[in-house]
């Protein structure tokens, strides 16, 4: 400790008492946890909404006027993407077909709703390194490639197997791996353009045919160095109004947007992290206001030689700041294993990124100032005359 | 007892910013006049202190004694610019306290010296980081450590400077508060009970220090306490029973009054 430094008050008195302060920090991880956790949740199910659009090779999206979200199966007619690769500055634009089928479980024979995502193998439409390796299996007649994270439902998924898709025998080809959203049902199947032909171009009668002219998503590509935010803005003035063209990061937040407006997802995390946060702040609060308790006239005792209440609640939030730290790196040590091993047992897109770490670091900042705030009233309150008799 | 560089009379800024720069040696160190105090408001006002006219000249050492809730802690905590004042004259060091706001009464707290019946030490800091916190006080950051030590040692605690009071015993503990109240040079040192918990070994011990200390600094001691072993060292002994004086004796009469026959040598030496 250098002799022209001020005695650290604040941290001794937090590390003096070693188990309290081990029992302290375990309280302010605690609650870093649980706002780790919460928030992940939330975090996962929207994430998990936008993980195959993010995959998406494009910059531009162009999709029907009515598909504001993934559920709704409005297509628009493919002539529109030639229309759009007419356009000055736009190098591609590729159709990606999607269909919902029943999926018949081998084992079991029971039926599952999945669903279908159909392209052209030689358009760059899905980057997966696992996809483009296996682009030849998807050339061949009636096969499939079936995500390895898809519902334990659909029963036996290795290579080989042979069932039924749509009432049509299919067999799987190959793996990759993606995971689930709520539009996808059980999961999500890849297969080549001219296989979606054979099983959704006649299909029953009330049921609707597809063929490649109606297009689910296009997947435009632009030109290097062109701005894809002004083509996006040219395209939509310049097409015919049954298409809408967002920019990709405009159609992930269109989804994304629908999912925290539309559902209560974001209300019911949102008020857990609020409970947790207000679980932290009530705990940091005990600790310390039994600090000061404790030291009730030692800080009298300061005050009387002089000190100022403005010292003291310097010492009371200096505690605060030094707990929400040291509590956090515990607390967000333990969420990464938690967020692993929720990830494994449920498929969730649990992803920890510097910017969510950051928030709730500044959540449990806040958490602790607001504690010693309230605990530096009893301070405030310490009356030096008081130590005498 | 007196020192040879007299401050201007009215320079109490000085006197203000640094406890160590003496003021005008011939003010008193507390001086009162028609001192009242009254605790509570309206109608549960009761009144503690009645019309008290007291000076205690520089480097007197004086025990306030009285039977309890006579006021004596009362007067000290007021002398010790910890309560606001509203009636009467109360000036220390030459600073009339009554009507000072807070901030004023902080600046005067810092040249008080505070011992209390209990140690109040920091168990979380040892023994020469609880008396540095006196010294940062006034700023000396740079010159804390040594300071400290210097005032330890002087009591006798040069091999304790690293031990936490959990370490320390009773006697011991009692002497770094002395420490951390002595160490800035305090013109005047107030003390409540400071033998109360201590064994008469080390309640004698610590009140001889106080005493030598303060006479090697020459300052003034007010002090209260019930413990009749230490009432010797004192120059002055005051009585106060009900918040109003009862007796102010010097130490010669009260001792004449006592026991003629065992005079205390010391008091050839004033």
């Amino acid at each position: 400790m250098s002799p022209l430094r001020r005695t650290p008050l604040a941290w001794l008195n937090l590390t003096h008492d070693r188990r309290r302060l081990a029992t302290s920090l375990g309280g302010v991880a605690f609650a870093v946890l649980l706002m780790f956790m919460f928030n992940g949740f939330k975090n996962a199910l929207y994430d998990s909404q936008v993980q195959l659009l993010q995959l998406l090779n494009a910059d531009i999206i162009i999709t029907n006027t009515q598909k504001y979200n993934m559920f709704v199966p409005e297509a628009f007619a493919r002539r529109r993407l030639y229309q759009a690769r007419a356009f000055a500055g736009i190098t591609a634009a590729y159709p990606l077909y999607i269909n919902n089928a029943n999926w018949k479980n081998p084992e079991t024979k029971a039926t599952r709703p999945v669903r279908v995502l159909a392209f052209n193998p030689q358009d760059p439409v899905l980057l997966l390194p696992d996809i483009q390796a296996q682009l030849d299996k998807l050339r061949e007649p009636n096969t499939v490639l079936i995500d390895l994270k898809s519902r334990p439902e659909l029963g036996s998924i290795t290579p080989g197997v042979v069932t039924e898709l749509g009432e049509r025998q299919v067999r799987v080809a190959g793996n990759y791996s993606l995971g689930t959203d709520f539009a996808s049902g059980n999961g999500n199947l890849v297969m080549s353009d001219q296989n979606y032909l054979r099983f959704f171009s006649n299909l029953d009668p009330e049921l609707e045919s597809r063929n490649l002219g109606m297009v689910d998503i296009g997947l435009v590509e632009v030109e290097e160095g062109a701005d894809p935010d002004r083509l996006a803005r040219t395209l939509s003035q310049r097409l015919p109004k049954d298409v809408k063209v967002l920019t990709k990061d405009a159609f992930v937040q269109q989804e994304l947007s629908y999912w925290q407006d539309n559902t209560n997802i974001g209300f019911v995390f949102t008020l857990l992290t609020g409970m947790a946060f207000i679980v932290g702040i009530i705990l940091v609060y005990q600790i310390l206001y039994t600090d000061v308790a404790d030291h009730w006239a030692e800080y009298a005792t300061l005050k009387a030689m002089g000190y100022k209440n403005i010292f003291l609640l310097g010492v009371v939030l200096q505690e605060a700041v030094i707990l929400s730290v040291l509590g956090f790196i515990p607390g967000f040590c333990i969420s990464v294993l938690l967020y692993n091993a929720t990830a494994n047992a449920t498929g969730l897109l649990m992803q920890m990124t510097v910017s969510r770490a950051l928030s709730t670091l500044l959540a449990t900042f806040i958490m602790c100032l607001f504690s010693g705030a309230i605990a530096v009233r009893k301070v405030q309150a310490t009356d030096p005359a008081e130590v005498f008799g | 007892m007196m020192d040879a560089n007299p401050t201007p009379h009215n320079n109490h800024a000085a006197a203000n910013s640094n406890a160590g720069v003496a003021i005008a040696q011939s003010t008193p160190a507390v001086e009162t006049h028609g001192l009242n105090y009254y605790f509570g408001q309206g109608d549960l006002r009761k009144q503690v202190l009645f019309d008290l006219n007291l000076t205690f000249p520089r480097g007197q050492i004086a025990i306030i004694t009285g039977p309890s809730g006579s006021g004596k802690t009362t007067f000290l905590s007021l002398i010790g610019a910890l309560r606001t004042i509203h009636d009467g004259s109360l000036k220390v060091m030459g600073r009339e306290l009554v009507g000072m706001n807070n901030a004023q009464l902080v600046e005067v707290r810092r040249g008080i010296g505070f011992i209390f019946q209990a140690h109040n030490l920091f168990e979380s800091l040892t023994a020469v980081q609880n008396v540095e916190m006196a010294v940062e006080l006034l700023g000396g950051f740079g010159s804390k450590r040594a300071q400290a030590i210097a005032m330890l040692e002087q009591l006798g605690l040069g091999h304790r400077v690293t031990y936490k009071p959990n370490s320390l015993s009773g006697g011991q503990k009692q002497r770094v508060a002395i420490a951390r109240a002595l160490v800035n040079q305090p013109q005047l040192i107030l003390a409540d009970e400071p033998t109360a918990a201590l064994d008469k070994e080390s309640g004698r011990d610590v009140v001889t220090l106080m005493q030598t200390l303060a006479k090697e600094q020459s300052c003034t001691i007010l002090m209260v306490t019930h413990d009749n072993r230490i009432l010797d060292v004192a120059d002055r002994i005051i009585n106060l029973v009900d918040g109003r004086l009862e007796s102010d004796t010097s130490m010669r009469d009260f001792v004449t009054a006592h026991d003629p026959k065992t005079l205390d040598p010391r008091m050839f030496m004033l």
